[in-house]
């Protein structure tokens, strides 16, 4: 048959290039190789694809390779093709026309897909960069940045404005927000009394952008005590003092333990000048320990009567005394071979009067009933034993003695040879005295009242056997006794973190014979054991080891509106 | 760059361009902002010994602050960085003096910040702000050994040529192929195509950076050209040949391009890490910050 072929090529979207040929074969055969009629000289094309031949039925186009034609479109192994019908060979499309004269069949083929510049189609498939798929920088750095404003930033800002303030009366709110996001803020741990409301910033933190306000503190912690009595003369000293906040020692957020500020540079910044700033309040200077801390001053009494004291330092020469007002030698009581005392021969040990107070840290008062009596009583006749005088009343003595005596002369029954017969008859006679009887019993019983007295005011058998008395004009006193519990009372010692030492470590009783002796021990007793607050060979001491800032006895510190 | 014209009867010794002569980005001006980060590294050092505060050091003491300021300020201008590298017309000292200092200072930030914390650490974002920064540190450091190692790696790999150059003749040998196949069997035409058509050069990041492309149609047309070697035709093995020939130089070009891209991949991913870890340690930063201030 004969065919024209005519290739198509387009430039543009208009101009249409057409070159025709006149092909005469039996059969039409389409492929790449060129033994083909019609030559696709493209790769993708198989050496035959397809082969166009005239049939019965007419025009007949059928594969000859492994791939199916597309005919109008549709995949099909073979057709029939009549003017109109488009066949897709690759990328070749072969269009069946009507044929002109003088020819069986014509038909038009045009490259429908070409292949374009090649780098074009190279750099299209190639994704050179790692930016070029997938996330970028840019993306992920934003992302990142979102996230971090979300959860550093917006969400604990969100969050505080719900936090409420807890009062010690009020149970505390149980929160249900997440603990992680409410502490992201936390800048260090809670200390742990702290701990039950560590969620709610809002206790402390009362205000945004400002410090945390003694009111927050005075919430909980009302009545705080004072550093310095309210009417001490501090000089400059005063007003630095009353404007320091709370927080300044206590710090928070400082660990589990900690909340004090222990260091003792934290107190030594006023104390080390407070002598030429404020020498009213009477403090000495102190730069440190055990270097720069002056030797202890101990109160002491003066006079018992007034009462005045003083302060004195330990380790003098001469050394201080302390006037109690009583006469008493611990040398005496410590015999080391021991007392005979009412109750058998005893040894005595300082534990025999000092007794502890039950937190340990001092002793109870020392006082005649508790201490004393046990061995010391205070009969006056030795006829009659079972009467003492009263203890503590000068005045009282004089008449309970007089009183007894009237009393047994009143009675009868006495036994001595040498009193009166009315006093002597027996206890329950009904005989009425005569007057004579009567003075005569009278002054039996001022005589044997004289002689009591005589021992009890006059000799050192008496009262004058522990106290300082006078008796001039008649008149009998004994000098007040005034015995301090606490000789070091600026300080606090505890008695009972010591207790594996002896007593007579520190305190030199068994040669302590008069009661005006000071044995509480100076500062040298202390830095045997006791360095600075960073010693290694030492126990590490500071400041508030022995001193309390905080002193109830002076009152409140701040009142509740203070701070704000 | 300044053109220096020697002048007559100079000794021919120093090379026309002193200044200009390229040195390494650590080694810039003799290690100088190295002595710069090392001075301020042991004043931050001495800071920090001669603070003795009535707790213990912490971001909260008198040179916890010193620290702290100095550190974030040291971090605004190490992000400055990346906006510097794009100011192509500025003058503010040269990218190269300005990579030095910032990868010295970076590295002194690392010791600024650690005293700055007074080595206290919690779950807070205090402490995230520092890990961030020690991540942003520490892929820098990869950086610097990726900016030291591959260059050389790369100049090799490329022996001269660049990569539109290599990208060029893949595809002169992709149209020559195509040609060239024109009379081969229908399977070695359908895998030349493939070759030809489906070329992958670069890809996912993974790839990239691997160098491995396991589905390369070039490898498998090499595969194929193998097994039917032996039954090719007489008339046709000229064609055969030549199509070996081309698919062996694509396969070697291919080879150069993807070490290319696998090479300069590598100096890229660390800033995968460097850019948005450091963006996520600015908004950490600002809210540890804010946070000091609002809970003053």
């Amino acid at each position: 048959m004969q065919v024209e072929v005519t290739f198509l090529t387009r430039r543009g979207a208009d101009a249409v290039m057409r070159k025709s040929q006149t092909v005469t074969a039996e059969a039409i055969r389409f492929g790449r190789g060129t033994d083909n009629e019609v030559q696709f000289p493209d790769i993708r094309v198989a050496l035959r694809a397809a082969v166009l031949a005239p049939r019965e039925a007419g025009l007949v186009i059928e594969r000859a390779g492994d791939e199916m034609l597309r005919v109008n479109g549709e995949g099909v192994a073979s057709a029939t093709v009549h003017p109109g019908d488009k066949i897709n060979i690759g990328p070749y499309e072969v269009v069946i026309v009507e044929a002109p004269a003088g020819f069986d069949a014509a038909l038009t083929v045009e490259l429908a897909q070409p292949l374009g510049d090649a780098l074009e189609r190279l750099l299209s498939q190639s994704h050179i960069g790692l930016g070029s798929a997938g996330w970028t920088k840019r993306s992920l750095a934003w992302t990142l940045f979102s996230l971090c404003v979300l959860f550093a930033l917006i969400v604990p800002l969100a969050v505080y404005p719900f936090g409420t303030v807890v009062h010690s009366s009020r149970s505390v709110p149980n929160f249900a927000s997440i603990d992680l996001v409410n502490m992201s803020w936390n800048a260090g741990s809670i200390g742990n009394p702290h701990r039950f409301f560590a969620q709610n910033c809002a206790t402390c933190h009362r205000a945004a952008f400002s410090s945390v306000p003694d009111s927050a503190c005075l919430s909980c912690h009302s009545d705080v005590g004072n550093h310095v009595q309210a009417s001490a003369d501090l000089g400059p000293s005063g007003p630095k003092l009353q404007s320091m906040r709370c927080a300044q020692c206590h710090e928070e957020h400082r660990g589990v333990h900690s909340l004090v500020i222990q260091a003792q540079a934290l107190c030594v910044d006023c104390h080390e000048q407070l002598n030429e700033t404020a020498p009213k309040a009477g403090t000495a200077d102190v730069t440190g320990f055990p270097a720069g801390h002056p030797q202890f001053r101990a109160t002491l009494v003066v006079d018992a009567a007034k009462p005045t004291f003083t302060r004195q330092a330990l380790g003098t020469k001469p050394p201080p005394e302390d006037h109690s007002g009583l006469v008493f030698s611990h040398e005496a009581h410590l015999i080391k071979t021991g007392l005979p005392t009412p109750n058998g021969h005893k040894v005595m040990v300082c534990a025999d009067c000092h007794i502890p107070e039950p937190s340990g840290q001092g002793f109870l008062p020392i006082t005649f009933e508790g201490q004393c009596h046990s061995c010391h009583d205070l009969k006056f006749d030795a006829d009659l034993p079972w009467r003492e005088v009263p203890h503590g009343d000068a005045a009282a003595v004089k008449i309970a003695v007089d009183d007894f005596y009237a009393h047994i002369a009143l009675q009868g029954g006495v036994q001595d040879a040498a009193a009166p017969a009315f006093v002597r008859r027996p206890v329950g006679s009904p005989e009425q005295p005569t007057e004579a009887e009567s003075k005569d019993a009278l002054a039996w019983a001022a005589g044997r009242a004289a002689n009591a007295m005589a021992i009890i005011w006059d000799d050192k058998r008496g009262c004058a056997y522990c106290h300082v008395t006078e008796h001039a004009n008649g008149n009998f006193t004994v000098a007040p006794v005034l015995m301090r519990a606490r000789f070091l009372p600026e300080a606090r010692f505890d008695h009972s973190k010591h207790a594996a030492q002896q007593c007579t470590d520190c305190h030199d009783a068994p040669h302590s014979e008069k009661s005006s002796d000071v044995m509480i021990p100076g500062i040298e007793s202390c830095i045997a054991c006791h360095g600075s607050e960073r010693a290694d060979l030492k126990t590490q001491s500071t400041c508030t080891s022995c001193h309390l800032f905080h002193r109830q006895e002076f009152g409140p510190m701040k009142t509740a509106n203070a701070g704000q | 760059m300044r053109a220096n014209v020697p002048a007559d009867g100079d000794a021919p010794s120093r090379p026309l361009h002193e200044e200009d002569r390229h040195t390494s980005f650590l080694m810039y001006r003799r290690f100088f902002y190295l002595k710069v980060a090392t001075a301020a590294v042991v004043v931050a050092i001495i800071l920090y010994l001669v603070d003795v505060p009535l707790g213990e050091p912490y971001g909260g003491t008198w040179a916890g602050y010193v620290l702290g300021t100095v550190g974030a300020l040291l971090i605004l201008w190490l992000l400055w960085f990346g906006y510097r590298k794009r100011s192509y017309r500025s003058n503010q000292g040269k990218l190269e003096a300005w990579l030095s200092a910032h990868v010295y200072l970076g590295i002194a930030l690392l010791f600024i910040a650690t005293l700055h914390t007074g080595f206290h650490f919690g779950w807070n974002i205090h402490t995230a702000a520092y890990v961030l920064m020690v991540l942003v540190i520490f892929s820098g450091f990869f950086g610097i050994y990726c900016y030291v190692h591959y260059p050389r790696l790369i100049t090799d790999n490329r022996g001269g040529i660049t990569m539109p150059q290599i990208l060029g003749r893949i595809a002169v040998v992709n149209d020559e192929l195509r040609a060239v196949a024109m009379t081969v069997d229908d399977a070695t035409a359908r895998l030349v195509t493939a070759a030809t058509e489906r070329t992958e050069i670069g890809g996912s990041k993974l790839q990239q950076i691997s160098g491995r492309y396991p589905n390369c149609a070039t490898t498998r047309a090499l595969h194929g050209l193998d097994e039917v070697a032996a039954h090719v035709t007489p008339e046709r093995q000229a064609a055969y040949r030549q199509v070996r020939v081309l698919l062996d130089e694509k396969a070697q070009l291919l080879a150069r391009a993807r070490h290319d891209i696998s090479y300069k991949g590598m100096m890229d991913v660390w800033l995968y890490f460097h850019v948005p870890l450091s963006f996520a340690l600015l908004a950490t930063l600002f809210a540890h910050v804010l946070s000091v201030f609002f809970y003053w």
